[in-house]
């Protein structure tokens, strides 16, 4: 019936748009603290992105994204703030590296499987933790590098959190959209098929370690651009920002946004930015707590909030007899 | 490089690798029992060490009750890990990346409540024979170093005896070999796990106050310690407790060549490029024999 | 210009290879287990376009063969040729390349994806576009995914799944996951398909509709090497070969196999 269908299009075009709207509108509402929150949310998604897609598409644990994140960093620091190049160059030259480097360490540690690739991801990133430590000369140890540019494109400087916003949520969500692309792909269906069954899917042609390393790279690729923004943002990066308490935080939003979607380290990016503001007064209590939500994720909600939700609404239009699918 | 330098980070050395040795004793004997890799392993040494020092410094205990009592706090320790997380997860079907995702996160949890409850500074504990040091031909040890060595070996030891003589010792591995089989003969198969952890915490325990004296007591000493900890037990053969101390011992005099020849600062880098090499390279460790399937 | 290959040329291939020389070719392959032989100088050979038949009793050492033909094993003497080319140390990933695809004797679908989905990776290897590629969704990577739908399309009226195209293939009968496994097998345009234990599990009219269907891919070209158990279904093949503790004991059609003496022997002990 022509009515139905008219209110099914409203539906669906209301279902992106009234989140756009509130999205736009946010940072003419809130406070410069509230907006200060929703950018490092931002970055975190774009980082934590990352980890989810490895760990919920490969079954990856990565626990070395604060090193590509850091790589990523520096990288800025290095080009824009000591040798005065454009943000572009600083940004591609982290992505570019963080890609080059995963893609070596990730070649032989990816036959791994299990435990062993996992410890192995935290091993290293202890070392990126230390490295970045010891090699004070490129990144100035716990004394930091300062005085990172803004980034500025046609002399418009992105060098507020309103603005900053407007940056780093649009890139996000548009990773988010060549995600999604991917994984209605012919790689993406090869990832789900070498999830469920690897001999199966060796046998059909997939090369199971080339694409866990490309997955790998694509990952580590995320945080280093979520790092570069992060400098530019703060303008001053330390050692401190980059310790393995960071890689846990991404691996934490990432289990509990749910991994399975493309859209879930979004939920777990706002959760972890958040939540230490809520319980900032009751001290360092926040570590404990993130701890907590982790085992809490994943023995009541292995599939995330994002998977709760998407299951959730998968029933509800099932039950509309709309063919109703989730991203 | 001078024979006394060498010589002193040799005994440097043993005394770090008999540590590693004890936690990937732990760590094996948990996988051996439930093929579970606790992540949580250096954080029973962590639980064991700072109970060592709030029952001394804030309640006023003599050392000994107070480092008996830490061990136990550390098996209470594994016991609650397994009723309270592991069990559940099991009941819910935990695949290998979630039983790891969730020790860690335990691991994570008791960081960050020692964090909250007794801050960031380190604290230091009294050693075995306090301050005393053994001269070895011109290269000095403290006597808690000595003790720690000793105690290890007699740990490795009755555990041995306890695993190949003991009813209950015997019952455990069966439980790990043949669940179903295990249960038909009468052995109550989910009290085995449980034990298994209790077992772990215990060694862990027994880390924490052994090695506390010697590096001093910190929020994180849990996570390095736990890896370092797995490379022993990797390097030993993961399914061989025993084979962790020689794992451990051989990670430990690997270390302290690495710290006189590079450079102080990375020595954690050079135990974890080993670690990552050993995965890579020989899985199933020095001696032990048992293949592992990938993880 | 579609991205899918033209089914008329693999009958082709399959038929110009049919000239006595065989597509496959196993010389002395041997390998043992600790101590214990397995195999002990297996020879034989498949012609191209015939559906040939490997049976044995159990321990005979048909998983091990089978393994060692399809990847998952290297053996420790020996040699395979396939199509005049020594694959003996390739990688499973390789001899799918080289067009020699295998079940698995139980049967393993991709359990969380649909039987579209199943049937659509049968293609996966006749594309070449790469991950970052797809995430730009480039027309290449458009007209890839479209081409693997049309070919899951086709396999599905072929194999008689359309009813349960959309439902996650971990939750069809048993008898169906066969049916997909095959289909998809069918549908990465194999040269030569390895199955292994194809009826296992089946009730007898699952079985019936098993032959129906490899005596129609026979006829339709397709080179067949079947393990399996079951006489009746081996009935199919123009060539058998039986396999006893690690070796080939008699080789030849089914009512030449049944008069053999050292086969009667293995099976029956007379």
């Amino acid at each position: 019936m022509p009515s139905e269908t008219h209110t099914t299009k409203l539906r669906r075009t209301l279902l992106w748009l009234v989140p756009l709207v509130l999205w736009a509108a946010f940072p003419l509402v809130a406070t410069r603290h509230m907006v200060d929150l929703l950018v490092f949310a931002g970055l975190y998604s774009i980082a934590g992105l990352g980890v989810a897609f490895l760990l919920g598409q490969c079954g990856i644990v990565n626990l070395a994204q604060s090193v590509f994140y850091g790589i990523g960093a520096y990288s800025v620091a290095w080009f824009c703030a000591n040798k005065g190049f454009p943000s572009a160059v600083g940004i591609a030259a982290g992505i570019g590296l963080s890609m080059t480097i995963a893609a070596i360490v990730g070649w032989p540690i990816l036959r791994l499987s299990g435990y062993f690739l996992a410890l192995a991801t935290l091993a290293l990133g202890i070392i990126g933790q230390v490295l970045f430590l010891e090699w004070d000369g490129v990144t100035g140890g716990t004394l930091g590098i300062g005085g990172i540019p803004f980034i500025e494109p046609f002399g418009f400087a992105f060098d507020t959190p309103a603005r900053f916003y407007f940056l780093v949520w649009p890139i996000a969500f548009v990773l988010l959209l060549l995600h999604y692309n991917l994984l209605h792909s012919r790689n993406g269906l090869a990832l789900r098929a070498m999830r469920d069954e690897p001999d199966a899917a060796a046998v059909l042609g997939v090369d199971i370690h080339k694409l866990k390393v490309q997955m790998f790279m694509l990952s580590a690729a995320l945080g280093s651009l979520a790092g570069s923004l992060f400098a530019h943002y703060v303008t001053f990066v330390s050692v401190d920002s980059f310790a393995i308490d960071r890689a846990i935080s991404f691996l934490l939003l990432a289990v509990l946004g749910g991994v399975y979607t493309v859209w879930g380290p979004v939920l777990g990016a706002l959760f972890i930015t958040i939540l230490p503001q809520w319980l900032s007064r009751l001290g360092d209590i926040h570590a404990f707590v993130f701890a907590a939500a982790l085992i809490a994720a994943v023995i009541l909600l292995p599939e995330g909030f994002g998977g709760a939700i998407s299951h959730w609404w998968q029933r509800r239009t099932a039950k509309r007899g709309l063919n109703g699918g989730s991203p | 490089m001078s024979l006394d330098l060498l010589f002193q980070s040799v005994l440097t050395g043993l005394t770090n690798g008999f540590v590693y040795g004890l936690v990937g004793l732990g760590i094996a004997s948990i996988f051996r029992g439930t093929r579970i890799i606790n992540a949580m392993q250096g954080d029973f040494a962590l639980i064991g060490g700072i109970t060592a020092v709030l029952l001394l410094e804030r309640q006023g205990w003599p050392m000994a009750p107070a480092f008996l009592a830490a061990v136990v706090i550390g098996g209470v320790a594994g016991w609650l890990l397994e009723i309270l997380l592991v069990r559940p997860l099991r009941r819910r079907g935990g695949t290998e990346d979630s039983y790891l995702l969730l020790t860690l996160g335990a691991a994570f949890a008791v960081s960050a409540l020692v964090l909250y409850f007794v801050g960031r500074d380190s604290h230091a504990l009294p050693g075995i024979g306090g301050e005393g040091i053994v001269v070895i031909a011109d290269a000095a040890m403290r006597i808690h170093a000595i003790w720690l060595i000793a105690i290890s070996l007699a740990v490795m030891l009755s555990l041995r005896v306890f695993f190949t003589r003991t009813a209950l010792g015997l019952s455990m591995m069966a439980a790990a070999l043949d669940p179903e089989g295990a249960l038909t003969t009468g052995i109550n198969v989910p009290l085995m796990r449980t034990l298994t952890f209790v077992l772990g915490g215990l060694v862990g325990g027994l880390a924490g106050v052994l090695v506390g004296p010697l590096v001093t007591v910190y929020y994180n000493m849990g996570l390095l310690l736990t890896l370092k900890g797995f490379a022993a037990a990797i390097l030993g053969g993961l399914t061989n407790p025993l084979g962790a101390i020689v794992g451990g011992v051989t990670l430990g005099l690997l270390e302290s060549i690495a710290i006189v020849t590079i450079s102080s600062g990375y020595k954690d880098v050079v135990a974890m490029v080993i670690l990552i090499i050993i995965m890579i390279v020989m899985p199933n460790g020095l001696l032990g024999r048992r293949l592992r399937k990938g993880g | 210009m579609s991205a899918v290959a033209n089914k008329d040329e693999v009958s082709s291939k399959n038929a110009a290879a049919t000239d006595g020389t065989g597509l496959l070719r196993i010389s002395h392959i041997s390998h043992r287990f600790g101590g214990l032989q397995v195999l002990d100088g297996v020879e034989f050979e498949v012609a191209a376009g015939t559906l040939t038949g490997l049976i044995g009793p159990n321990g005979a050492g048909k998983s091990t063969l089978f393994n060692i033909v399809s990847g998952f094993l290297i053996a420790q003497s020996g040699s395979i040729l396939f199509d005049g080319r020594d694959i003996t140390r390739d990688s499973v990933r390789a001899r799918s390349a080289a067009g020699l695809v295998r079940t698995f004797q139980t049967p393993k679908v991709f359990g969380k994806l649909s039987v579209r989905e199943n049937l659509m990776i049968g293609y996966y290897q006749h594309l070449h576009s790469g991950p970052f590629g797809n995430m730009l969704r480039t027309p290449r990577s458009r007209g890839e995914i479209e081409g693997m739908r049309a070919q899951a399309v086709q396999a599905g009226e072929r194999f008689g799944l359309q009813e349960v195209m959309d439902r996650p293939a971990g939750k069809v009968t048993a008898g169906m996951q066969r049916l997909v496994e095959l289909a998809r097998a069918w549908v990465s345009q194999p040269r030569l398909l390895l199955l292994d234990e194809p009826s296992s599990g089946l009730n007898s009219t699952e079985i019936e509709q098993m032959r129906a269907a490899l005596q129609r891919l026979n006829r339709e070209g397709m080179t067949i090497l079947l393990v399996s158990h079951d006489m009746d279904l081996v009935d199919v093949a123009s060539e058998v070969h039986v396999l006893c503790f690690g070796s080939i004991i008699a080789s030849g059609t089914m009512a030449q196999i049944k008069q053999d003496q050292a086969v009667r022997q293995a099976y029956l002990g007379v």
